[in-house]
């Protein structure tokens, strides 16, 4: 059951989420009676280990799929399929490789009917992300950290109600990743957008999050919700902090039973190591 | 690997740029074969034996360029791959499309196109002869059938390999089933296209010939087949040049096409 005392119905809700993939002989449990609420106007982050379910999340929030059984609802209306009020910023780029950058940005308004009045917009996002003297170029002429900047500019620039990213910085080098989580808290910090942003990485998760939605391996269900109350605005700073040691310590040690579960699937050996992990808690240790 | 300076100008650059070891390597190449060749006879070599020498080619070849006939034979085979080529296109494509797009449609054609395909368009030849009023037609398509099979199994295979995550995004952002076809599939089709173009007008030019020879009274391909019933070897090799030549700029022009038409794939 959904948990009591969620303000309003504004943001996404999920309730007792279920996908089953294939028939009804062989079918896959992946989401298993999955709750949790992107709250209006917070930076929700998914974390979970690799394989868990997070991308179906992602695919039933945004409407490519439907639910098995449970509920999704986008301010208070029930999600039946893709609109642009939910747009995701997929794993791998999704740009559209024979339109330019500009053309990208403008696909949505121009789809939409209201191309010529979106131009000067257009424009505006892709400088306020640093694009604006590559507009003209092809993605396979940009690298991917500019690939990714080019594909936020063509989701905000149609204003969805909440930007679903799936493992955005997923495959960029360290550096790049770095400075472009620093560049999302810039870009979103005090702007009010919905975000629900789905990751592995738990520095990264720790250091975007207003709130931690801890799941499950497969199939994925809620383990646990945690508020993240480190003060805004947030930089790297923020990693040497009391206050982040302690929530990573907490975020770990439930991510890493999880992360075991998953990887003892079916392993012999792993299972072995599982079986080491439970009895050395046994005995007392951490 | 001697690294030549190439950025140097003047004389100097130039000898430096046309002596580069590659560049040697190739004109040695070809000039022994051309020399092997010319003196296959006197020196006993196997095969080039039984050639009229390099300098007989050559004179033969200034008799020939001249000749209407030669270039009739040119403009008739032009003619006739344009012809099946672009038909193979213009029919191949949308059928494609079509049937990547509705799984019904695809159902019910495949099983005839996988019967049909393997028969190889050569073998067709006698069929064709029957079927069409004109020989003229009957070269037309064989020529189709060699370029259409090629079109429509790379057009479908680039529309039903179109990235999902094209189509989610495109989905969310308010694409019309219009815009999906316009923007989407059709657009990331296009490469597939362009390389079922090159692929298909390599083998246009080959069954050009073989129709021209069996079924047509005129072509390049019949200049072929006449030359050697008539014992005139040098000109016979000379039209295999030509038909070689052919194909390159064709194969170019597709290429200049490919280029002009997805513009993002050029290598940056």
């Amino acid at each position: 059951m959904a948990p009591t005392g969620w303000s309003s119905e504004r943001g996404v809700i999920l309730s007792d989420v279920t996908k089953a993939f294939g028939d009804e002989f062989d079918s896959k449990l992946v989401v298993r009676d999955c709750s949790f609420k992107a709250e209006d106007g917070c930076l929700t982050v998914l974390i979970g280990p690799s394989g868990c379910g997070k991308t179906t999340l992602i695919n039933l929030i945004a409407g490519y799929e439907q639910p098995t059984s449970g509920r999704i609802t986008c301010d208070g209306k029930d999600v039946l399929g893709p609109t642009r009020d939910r747009l995701v910023l997929f794993q791998e780029t999704s740009l559209f490789p024979w339109m330019t950058v500009i053309q990208n940005v403008m696909y949505g308004p121009i789809v939409q009917g209201r191309g010529e009045s979106a131009k000067t917009h257009a424009l505006d996002l892709l400088a306020k992300v640093g694009l604006r003297d590559f507009r003209d170029k092809y993605p396979n002429q940009l690298s991917g950290g500019m690939q990714r900047r080019a594909e936020l500019a063509r989701t905000l620039i149609n204003q969805p109600r909440i930007l679903l990213m799936d493992e955005p910085f997923r495959g960029l080098d360290a550096m790049t990743r770095q400075l472009m989580q620093e560049y999302l808290l810039r870009l979103f910090e005090g702007s009010g957008q919905t975000i629900l942003f789905v990751t592995t990485e738990i520095d990264e998760a720790i250091l975007l999050a207003d709130r931690l939605v801890l799941l499950s391996s497969t199939p994925a269900t809620v383990r646990e919700l945690i508020p993240v109350d480190l003060p805004r605005p947030r930089d790297m700073s923020v990693f040497s902090t009391r206050r982040y040691v302690e929530l990573k310590s907490h975020v770990l040690g439930i991510l890493y039973q999880e992360a075991l579960q998953s990887f003892a699937a079916g392993s012999r050996a792993a299972a072995d190591l599982v079986q080491a992990f439970e009895m050395r808690h046994k005995a007392g240790a951490g | 690997m001697v690294d030549f300076p190439t950025r140097r100008r003047g004389i100097a650059g130039w000898i430096s740029y046309s002596l580069r070891l590659e560049l040697l390597l190739g004109v040695i190449s070809i000039g022994t074969i051309g020399l092997l060749w010319e003196f296959a006879r006197p020196l006993g070599i196997p095969v080039f034996s039984n050639l009229p020498p390099l300098s007989e080619i050559i004179q033969t070849s200034t008799q020939l360029l001249v000749s209407d006939q030669y270039w009739d034979g040119w403009a008739l085979s032009v003619q006739r791959i344009t012809a099946g080529f672009l038909l193979a296109q213009l029919i191949g494509v949308p059928i494609g499309l079509f049937m990547a797009m509705h799984r019904a449609s695809f159902e019910t054609a495949f099983p005839i196109v996988e019967i049909l395909r393997p028969i190889p368009p050569v073998a067709w030849i006698p069929i064709s002869i029957l079927f069409w009023p004109t020989r003229e037609l009957s070269v037309i398509f064989i020529v189709f059938l060699g370029a259409f099979w090629i079109v429509l199994l790379n057009t479908i295979g680039g529309a039903s390999n179109v990235d999902p995550n094209h189509r989610r995004a495109a989905l969310s952002l308010g694409s019309t089933p219009r815009d999906m076809f316009w923007r989407i599939i059709l657009p990331a089709t296009i490469p597939s296209i362009v390389t079922g173009m090159a692929v298909g007008i390599g083998i246009a030019w080959e069954m050009v010939v073989a129709a021209e020879m069996v079924a047509g009274r005129t072509g390049l391909g019949y200049l072929l087949w006449q030359s050697f019933e008539v014992n005139a070897i040098a000109q016979c090799i000379i039209c295999m040049i030509s038909i070689g030549f052919a194909g390159f700029v064709s194969s170019q022009i597709v290429r200049l096409f490919g280029s002009y038409v997805a513009p993002w794939q050029r290598q940056r």
